[in-house]
């Protein structure tokens, strides 16, 4: 580690590529007094060459790169890759007959009134989708050799074609990969400039159209952020840069660069992700082990469960899927959240049949919100909360904006005659269906997964999750909300939170018997062992390394599995308390228990490696009164609840230990902060505010 | 409680909206429970089932994903439930699969209906239906080429209580499992419905008791009467008068049908339907409603929720004893392949006055696929059911998508070949698109598939309910028809035959079953079909597939 313990002081940045702004958090550390110092800078993201605005932000924050000890950086370069379409030229080398699966898909039609649906097209067309001969079984073995007799002719004609890069993917490679290696390592030395992913590499789960989607999804981004990686490097380096760098993947951890660079798809939402972990970080340091944790950015809204701690993990992915759209599935570990097209920026709008509706659509930066005068005629959930008072319009972004009232009036009044309220109903509608759609997005991730929100606490953050997140606990019954104090660049400070963490998810059918179970195991340790090994490469002993081991469990001739926590050692000669954990947990879930034989498909293997992460320290308390950090009071229109005279406070002057109640009025320069009537507020000493809701009642 | 924008206290608009967007939320949750809980691959991965929310009296409030025409039955099925039992009462939980007591499909779809209450007071109906691989009867999986009588079919659960006032019936879970071939899957499936059902009970009930049950009944009566309003306008806008279509069978029989469309009512004449048949080609007059429901959604207002208000506009008329309104005993085993014949015979009476919903036909038929037999790795006998994926028909400006569900179906999913063969033992020889020539146009249509399926061990069964078999699927303005549906058994020693339905074909190992679905029907002279499409047929290897028609 490049960690000189000499120096005075520990620096750590993390720097986030959003698709608007780029973001970046510094910390610095005082060995001697463990005193801290924070800042954080926002600049503009620069397509194509994302890395500009990295260096750019990091030189508006005035770090000075050459004495930075560890940077976590964050991207959406493969994401927008994918939305774009800008990626490599892929060609696909997959099991005879089965060249069409990628066109194929799963024959689903989501939009099911709609007789004119449209498929989402394959990343790659019929004619650079081939085929050899070879088979493996579902139990890994051989049925028919490997035949590479037309290899030559396929990467001849991919080469004629202007192929970058080569996906590839053989059925049941889950089982056993030999012939897909077989095949890669044929093709690398044939051809050994061209990019090749090959499924298993990425996942060692079974559905062949879902693992050669990923393959072929993850070579289309290759290139392009093999490009990306090499370039933030050398720009960094440029720089004087020597410290460790991390780049954070979509399960909530990081990762280095070299072993991102090999599957660079791993990436592909590292941004939400860092937000979740971030949350599930903070929760345990304040002992708040369960948590809803939400993310309100300027066009969409995420929220994801932990539990214990501990974000949910899974590799049951797609991007694009909706009601109207199958989505493109890719099989990487992902942390479990759901995204709704709810921001601050989304339009709201009235139907033919004068219904209100807030989204999907998004006034995005430009024309923005009404409220930013650009032009933007269109009334927003920002405008509303304009409207209502509850941001305030003196003070809009930061007070860097004037907003254009005018605009946000003539805006709503459009609204308010469609649906024939007045101006203030029509504001107050918007607010409404707008915190209804995070309502039900909220309960997806918790009811609808047997959760009750009341045992949890809510961490909000992103731009407007502070504006929203006291209405939405409240109609939820959760009974603190905890707002960080970094919340406007709390995806960054995620990544600062982070371990190097690596996710295994691994198909593997077996009886849940002690026989079944001991085959299991022996499984395990392979993962086990060739992780070990990776690591040692990247010069990371093994006793930093933790593992966490879950077995996805169901009952026999079921699909959907649950996953079981496994005990630490050899799980196998417990057997019978893991059988027993999944009765429970099952019946948890689904309300029932079967008397019927208990099976094992695979394995979720995570493996930990603390790299220096940030131990944020307490503030002291200088006993001041919140009085103290009074600016103001307005009228704020708290929908609902009507019209209340709110004290407004300024959030750069909250200080750990104080105390308030509403209605009241954070106002910070990233976010605001609405707190209703009735509610109380402290500060903790970590300049977190909790807000707590019906205490008692 | 009232306010200044609610002085009637039954819910300003806004509060309405909420509770209607739940209600939909409440149709999800219980479809994601009943997948994640199924035992069968036909539930859990193809997800043939629905799930829905019905207003006390059985009108549809909302529906869940999964398939449109089986979310159609649940309102059906609340409905004759009433009709037979009266007022329910809490803790009662009914089942039913027969379509003579408000099954409406056929025995192997098994519904269930919770009756939720608020105190007292009944406020709604949650109800799923999924289909089981086995309900008993002569076949394997339950559907016989050769039943007559409804009884051959299996066990009939005639809209019965499994749970009574909260207590469980054990007896009919007990005649449930005796009467199926596998016994621990439908006990798992049952299970997984009971659990759907009750999750959705929890969320409506804490719906009305958060917004008090004057504000729930307001919000449904204000849902439905939008789903109306959604219709009539979309029946404004559709072209009005009474359009006809008469279309020849596989079986040589001509079907015919009438719509009459103008800005308040949308009715569909099936009595010149023929007689019901001796064979299991039969559906109940619910059935045939549900096909119009469906094209009339489709024509009017394909974005916006279904419920009850939706269908006020509609009326079906049928003739008692005819193929599209059965009587007992008539059996229903293929009442799928009837239905959908119906379906596309709507489709195609209107497909030419509405280009811009309604493509040319495609393969249109489910093409029911079910291979029964002891699985060679296990030892333990298994059922794959499963619907196929084809080709559907071109349209104006675009060319047919390729390997879909039907018309019929949704969020269906195919099954993955690597869990085929681990599953039932089976191995999948192949899944490819048709490349056989057909659906030429100027636009062309959607291709279907080919999959090969090889027998490992004997004793194995295949049955098939397969249509346009013989009729291919229809082109439009010019455009060339698609090609037949059909499944080949091609035997260990060579020899060919050709099914489409048929019931306890034997197969033994080293036999392989092909399942060959058509190309969907092109639009247009495919005289006209530009250079550049040309060129990319032929670079993606589809020259064979439009020259035949040229």
């Amino acid at each position: 580690m490049p960690d000189d313990p000499s120096a005075p002081k520990t620096i750590r940045v993390a720097t986030d590529v959003g698709g608007t702004f780029t973001d970046l958090v510094y910390f610095e550390t005082d060995r001697g007094t463990g005193e801290q110092a924070v800042r954080t800078a926002k600049v503009d993201t620069t397509p194509p060459a994302f890395e500009e605005g990295v260096l750019n932000v990091l030189a508006k924050g005035g770090v000075d790169v050459g004495t930075v000890d560890f940077m976590a950086h964050g991207t959406t370069v493969v994401i927008n890759a994918l939305t774009e379409r800008k990626g490599a030229k892929v060609g696909l080398i997959t099991t005879q007959g089965f060249r069409d699966v990628l066109e194929i898909a799963r024959g689903n039609r989501p939009d099911f009134f709609n007789l004119k649906y449209v498929k989402p097209e394959p990343f790659v067309p019929r004619y650079l989708r081939r085929e050899v001969p070879g088979r493996m079984t579902f139990k890994g073995e051989e049925r028919q050799p490997l035949d590479l007799k037309e290899l030559d002719l396929i990467l001849a004609d991919f080469r004629a074609d202007g192929v970058q890069a080569v996906a590839v993917c053989l059925l049941h490679s889950y089982a056993n990969p030999a012939h897909e290696q077989a095949l890669t390592a044929a093709i690398a030395e044939r051809w050994p400039e061209v990019t090749v992913v090959s499924s298993h590499q990425i996942t060692r789960e079974w559905r062949e159209y879902e693992r050669t989607n990923t393959a072929v999804l993850s070579a289309y981004v290759h290139p392009v952020a093999d490009r990306y990686l090499g370039r933030l490097t050398d720009g960094l380096g440029a720089a004087r840069f020597d410290g460790s760098l991390y780049i954070m993947r979509s399960n909530g951890g990081v990762d280095t660069v070299e072993a991102t660079r090999q599957i660079p798809i791993i990436m592909v939402e590292s941004g939400p992700a860092s937000g979740m972990l971030g949350a599930a970080e903070l929760g345990r340091r304040l002992g708040l082990p369960n948590v809803l944790a939400l993310d309100i950015g300027g066009t969409t809204a995420k929220c994801a469960l932990i539990e214990g701690g501990q974000v949910r993990v899974t590799s049951d992915y797609w991007i694009g899927r909706s009601r109207k759209s199958a989505g493109y599935p890719i099989m990487v570990p992902v942390v479990d959240l759901v995204e709704i097209g709810n921001g601050g920026g989304s339009i709201a709008w009235v139907d033919d049949f004068g219904k209100l509706h807030v989204g999907p659509q998004s006034a995005g930066a430009a024309p923005g919100p009404a409220a930013y005068g650009r032009g933007g005629d269109q009334a927003t959930t920002t405008d509303a909360n304009l409207a209502l008072g509850r941001i305030n319009r003196d003070f809009f972004c930061g007070g860097e904006v004037v907003a254009d009232m005018g605009a946000v009036d003539a805006a709503l009044d459009r609204l308010a005659a469609r649906l024939e309220v007045d101006r203030r109903e029509a504001a107050r509608g918007v607010i409404r269906i707008a915190n209804n759609n995070m309502i039900n997005a909220l309960k997806l991730v918790s009811l609808n997964r047997g959760h009750d929100p009341r045992d949890f606490t809510m961490i909000a953050f992103g731009g407007g999750g502070g504006m929203h997140a006291a209405a939405l606990a409240g109609e939820l019954g959760v009974r603190r909300v905890v707002i960080p104090a970094e919340a406007a660049v709390f995806s960054a400070w995620g990544m600062m939170m982070s371990d190097l963490r690596r996710d295994f998810f691994v198909t593997h059918l077996v009886d849940a018997t002690p026989a079944g179970l001991a085959d299991l195991a022996a499984t395990g340790r392979e993962v086990e062992r060739s992780a070990l090994t990776a690591f040692a490469d990247e010069a990371i002993a093994a006793d930093q390394v933790r593992f966490t081991r879950f077995a996805k469990m169901r009952y026999q001739n079921q699909e959907h599995s649950v996953e079981v926590p496994l005990p630490d050692g050899d799980f196998d000669k417990q057997g019978a308390s893991v059988v027993d954990a999944f009765h429970g947990l099952y019946e948890r879930e689904y309300t029932y228990r079967l008397d019927a034989p208990v099976e094992a498909i695979g394995l979720h293997i995570i493996a930990t490696a603390e790299v220096g992460k940030l131990q944020p320290v307490r503030l002291p308390s200088n006993g001041a009164d919140a009085a103290a950090a009074v600016k103001a009071t307005r009228n704020v229109d708290y929908a609902l609840e009507g019209v209340h005279p709110a004290t407004i406070y300024d959030g750069d002057k909250l200080a750990p230990g104080m105390r308030f109640t509403g209605p009241a009025v954070i106002e910070e320069t990233g976010t605001t902060v609405v707190v209703h009537p009735g509610q109380s507020v402290e500060i903790d000493d970590y300049r977190n505010i909790h807000i707590l809701i019906g205490q008692g009642g | 409680m009232s306010s200044p924008t609610d002085p009637a206290g039954l819910g300003d608009p806004v509060t309405l909206q909420i509770i209607q967007e739940a209600l939909t939320g409440i149709g999800d949750e219980m479809f994601a429970v009943l997948k994640k809980t199924a035992m069968s691959p036909i539930i859990y991965e193809v997800l043939d089932a629905g799930t829905a929310v019905t207003l006390p009296d059985g009108d549809l409030a909302a529906s869940g994903s999964g398939i449109p025409t089986f979310v159609g039955v649940l309102d059906k099925a609340v409905k004759r439930i009433l009709e037979l039992h009266g007022a329910p009462s809490p803790g009662d939980l009914f089942v039913t699969n027969d379509p003579y007591f408000g099954g409406v499909t056929h025995l192997n779809d098994v519904v269930l209906a919770l009756p939720v209450f608020a105190g007292d007071t009944l406020i709604a109906w949650t109800a799923n239906i999924a289909h089981w691989s086995d309900i008993g009867g002569r076949s394997r999986g339950s559907m016989s080429t050769q039943a007559t009588e409804i009884w051959q079919e299996g066990l009939r659960l005639p809209a019965v209580k499994l749970f009574d006032r909260g207590r469980m019936v054990q007896p009919v879970l007990d005649l449930v499992m005796a009467n199926s071939r596998l016994p621990e899957f439908v006990r798992g499936d049952l299970w997984a419905a009971v659990a759907a059902a009750r999750a959705g009970e929890r969320a409506v009930q804490a719906l009305a008791a958060k917004y008090g049950v004057a504000v729930f009944r307001q919000s449904l009566r204000d849902f439905l009467d939008t789903g109306e309003a959604v219709t009539r306008a979309g029946l404004c806008r559709l072209p009005h008068g009474r359009f006809a279509v008469s279309e020849g069978q596989d079986n040589g029989e001509v079907w015919s049908a009438e719509i009459e469309i103008s800005a308040d009512a949308f009715v569909v004449d099936l009595r010149h339907a023929p007689d019901q048949s001796a064979g299991p080609y039969n559906t109940s007059r619910d059935g045939a409603v549900i096909a119009a429901q469906m094209i009339l959604k489709s024509i009017t207002a394909p974005d916006t929720p279904l419920n009850g208000g939706s269908l006020r506009p509609l009326t079906v008329l049928t003739r008692p004893g005819s193929r599209f309104h059965a009587l007992p005993p008539a059996p229903h085993g293929f009442y799928f392949e009837t239905r959908i014949r119906l379906h596309d015979l709507l489709w195609r009476c209107l497909a030419d006055h509405l280009p811009d919903t309604l493509p040319a036909g495609g393969f249109a038929s489910i093409c029911g696929t079910v291979i029964a037999g002891p699985n060679p790795d296990t030892g333990r006998r298994y059922t794959l059911v499963e619907p196929e994926i084809g080709g559907w028909g071109a349209s104006p400006g675009r060319d047919g998508v390729s390997a879909l569900f039907s018309g019929v179906h949704g969020d269906t999913f195919n099954c993955p070949a690597e869990i085929t063969e681990a599953r039932y033992g089976l191995e999948v020889g192949r899944l490819a698109l048709n490349d056989e020539p057909g659906g030429a146009g100027r636009w062309r249509g959607g291709r279907g598939i080919v999959v090969d399926y090889r027998v490992r061990a004997d004793d194995t069964t295949l049955t098939c309910g397969y249509t346009r078999a013989v009729q291919p699927p229809w082109g439009l303005a010019g455009g060339g028809a698609g090609t037949p549906n059909r499944v080949e058994v091609i035997r260990a020693a060579g020899a060919i035959e050709r099914h489409a339905i048929a019931s306890d074909i034997p197969l033994a190992g080293g036999d392989t079953v092909r399942v060959i679905t058509g190309q969907g029907g092109g639009y247009g002279d495919p005289r006209q079909r530009s250079a550049e499409a040309i060129d990319r047929d032929r670079r993606d290897g589809w020259e064979r597939n439009q020259a035949a028609a040229e």
